[in-house]
């Protein structure tokens, strides 16, 4: 095996993973934006999607994208439900009481999962169905089908993004909303609703990263912890609050561990990102895109 | 409500309990020859380790319903009381303590992870009640503590089988380790290391990784670069090993692969599928292994529905092993039943023959098996050193 063609493996390995923070980290840093709240239950949506697809699809009595797109609609209902009996509740409090809500909630979805689908992980199939090993080898790098679709879905998924906040006025609406919500509430935009349209996406795009990792995670009712910290890293290191932060972050996390763990060592694989976030809280706290603290306030 | 009526209900509550109380303990050291005898059970009924604690669970009933059916123990019953463990060191020590309060129980049996046995450590040497393990750490019985009795065999035993069976059955000499870097793990690789030394091989590549890892591109290029062979894998959780197996096949590396029981545990079958075929295992239970384990299987599957793994089997083994040392003993007082444990030989389990060395440790052999198409295969058996 020549040389590139191990670091083309590591690189993907490493750009496939950091995909998945980004998902999950888009999901972080939206909520924030529109609400200033850490959402430390974005982890567990992923669990939580990969969980609703693997009930949906399990058995084969439904078509696997039908049960994907039901998914989807199902982690819509969760992320209205989670507004409600989260966010709603304690909307005109300060944002601790909310960020410790979170918390419970994670706990409370943990260990409902744990109760209703058991401590076997599971498996759900990938989106590509290919017998044999589920993906090509080109150059002596094996490309995983799913982990391309990954790749390929948080691309398409940020380009969507962008042009939904840039050029609709819906989009507008919530940017309008997540900048100042006495302005846009003067200017007769619906707060609430954006709001909730806020968290309902940030739970279908953390309940999609899920549905997409499951065939290469396995779905566990943990699955999710490990998954947020990094996302809360990625976010941190590319700028909270930034959507290009979480990108930039998500990606450069995953090639940072992937490489850290090949050419330095295994063992301290995830102390790489704690590492890389450390630096970043030192010496540049706002991260690559933030904005300074000073500012937000 | 005035104040001497208060007082008058609260002493006759007060009487109540007292006299209630009474009567329970005069009820209980009264008909002591027939009276059941209580086993202790640590069960992890939440928490992360509720699967494995039901199977113990699943092979304490079973065994108990024998016994009972057969006549008990000299006519007396056996009845199974069980704490939940809650799948952490706080729990099971408290589970432990709550148990201990009921002096009718004779013996307990304990979870199976080595650090919660290592926490209950102090406890068991105060409270000098006999207490069975299914943690295979080898410090555990080569503490000094003289209350603890394993009813499987230790990680030393494993590392020797497995080494053994590399270097002597697969005839590999250029052997990676790759092992999990918790307790477990960086244990069971020294004692790899040294089991490999006394059979003159040195390891090629010794590499740990974090539990929970979902990338191993890394570990299989260090293998491939390592130009490693053979395989010996340390992994304490299955999905890992799930992982793992579907990464090597997917970066293309052929190499010999005996593991410990992780690598044949069905979580790590169903989701690694065909890339697991062709792997060893270490395995201190299979049906075929015995008579006594055959019976078992076949019991297990009428009255649960399931088949058996070794979470069920040594749980079934430690009621029996403590049946035997209750009848041979000649009262019930902790040390007698200590006792007549050490004298025990030649007792065969489902697990295999049953010999308590003054450590505590039951067993000594270990076998291999291989993963033949989904189907775990017994390969051979392979007796090990204590």
């Amino acid at each position: 095996m020549s040389t590139l063609s191990l670091i083309g493996q590591i690189l993907f390995a490493g750009l496939a993973i950091g995909g998945v923070y980004t998902l999950v980290a888009l999901g972080i840093v939206l909520i924030y934006r529109a609400t200033n709240v850490v959402n430390f239950a974005q982890g567990d949506f992923t669990m939580l999607g990969a969980y609703v697809l693997f009930a949906l699809s399990n058995g084969e009595k439904i078509n696997f994208f039908v049960a994907f797109l039901l998914a989807l609609v199902v982690m819509a209902v969760l992320g209205l439900l989670f507004e409600l009996g989260v966010y709603y509740p304690l909307r005109n409090r300060s944002f601790l009481p909310v960020v410790i809500a979170t918390i419970g909630a994670s706990i409370m979805f943990q260990n409902g999962a744990l109760a209703i689908f058991g401590p076997m992980p599971q498996k759900v199939r990938p989106v590509i169905y290919a017998s044999g090993n589920g993906g090509i080898t080109l150059g002596g790098v094996f490309f995983d089908y799913q982990y391309i679709v990954i790749l390929v879905v948080t691309l398409a998924l940020v380009l969507l993004q962008y042009l939904f906040f840039e050029y609709t006025v819906l989009g507008k609406k919530m940017q309008a909303t997540s900048q100042d919500k006495d302005m846009a509430r003067m200017l007769g935009i619906p707060v609430s609703i954006m709001i909730a349209l806020t968290y309902i996406y940030s739970t279908v795009i953390g309940g999609l990263s899920g549905m997409l990792v499951a065939p290469i995670f396995f779905v566990t009712h943990k699955m999710g912890v490990m998954l947020g910290l990094k996302a809360f890293a990625a976010t941190i290191c590319g700028g909270f609050g930034d959507v290009r932060g979480a990108i930039l972050g998500g990606l450069a996390l995953g090639v940072i561990e992937s490489f850290g763990a090949a050419f330095i060592s295994t063992v301290y694989k995830d102390a790489f990102s704690l590492l890389l976030l450390l630096l970043f809280l030192l010496i540049r706290p706002q991260g690559i895109f933030g904005e300074k603290v000073a500012e937000k306030a | 409500m005035n104040k001497r009526l208060a007082l008058l209900v609260a002493a006759v509550m007060v009487l109540t309990l007292f006299i209630t109380g009474c009567g329970k303990t005069s009820k209980s050291s009264g008909d002591k020859a027939t009276a059941p005898i209580k086993i202790g059970h640590i069960v992890h009924m939440t928490g992360s380790a509720v699967e494995a604690g039901g199977e113990e669970k699943n092979g304490a009933i079973l065994a108990v319903e024998e016994i009972n059916a057969a006549g008990g123990i000299n006519g007396r019953k056996l009845i199974l009381v069980q704490e939940d463990g809650q799948s952490s060191n706080v729990g099971v020590v408290q589970a432990f303590h709550k148990l201990l309060e009921d002096k009718d129980i004779a013996v307990i049996i304990g979870p199976s992870p080595s650090t919660q046995i290592a926490a209950m450590l102090p406890t068991i040497n105060d409270a000098k009640i006999p207490v069975a393990t299914g943690g295979t750490n080898y410090g555990l019985t080569h503490s000094g503590c003289q209350w603890l009795f394993r009813f499987r065999p230790h990680d030393g035993m494993s590392a020797q089988a497995m080494a053994s069976f590399m270097v002597n059955d697969l005839k590999q000499k250029k052997v990676a380790i790759v092992h999990s870097t918790d307790a477990f793990g960086n244990g069971g690789r020294d004692l790899a290391v040294a089991a490999l030394k006394k059979l003159g091989v040195t390891p090629v590549l010794d590499l740990g990784y974090n539990n929970d890892e979902k990338d191993f591109t890394a570990v299989i290029n260090a293998l491939k670069k390592s130009g490693a062979t053979g395989m010996i894998t340390y992994m304490t959780f299955s999905p890992d090993v799930g992982i793992l197996a579907k990464q090597i096949k997917q970066q293309g590396l052929k190499i010999n692969w005996i593991g410990s029981a992780s690598v044949t545990a069905t979580p790590a079958r169903q989701l690694a599928g065909e890339a697991l075929y062709g792997t060893y295992a270490v395995a201190d239970y299979h049906p075929d292994a015995n008579d006594k384990a055959k019976k078992f299987a076949d019991a297990y599957k009428a009255k649960f529905g399931k088949d058996p793994d070794f979470y069920s089997s040594w749980t079934y083994d430690a009621v029996y092993v403590f049946a035997e040392a209750m009848k041979k003993a000649p009262d019930l007082k902790p040390e007698s039943i200590r006792q007549a444990l050490l004298n025990i030989r030649g007792f065969q389990g489902a697990e295999g023959i049953y010999n308590f060395d003054q450590n505590g440790d039951g067993l000594d052999q270990y076998n291999v098996v291989q993963n033949v198409n989904d189907v775990i295969k017994l390969v051979k058996t392979i007796k090990a050193q204590r």
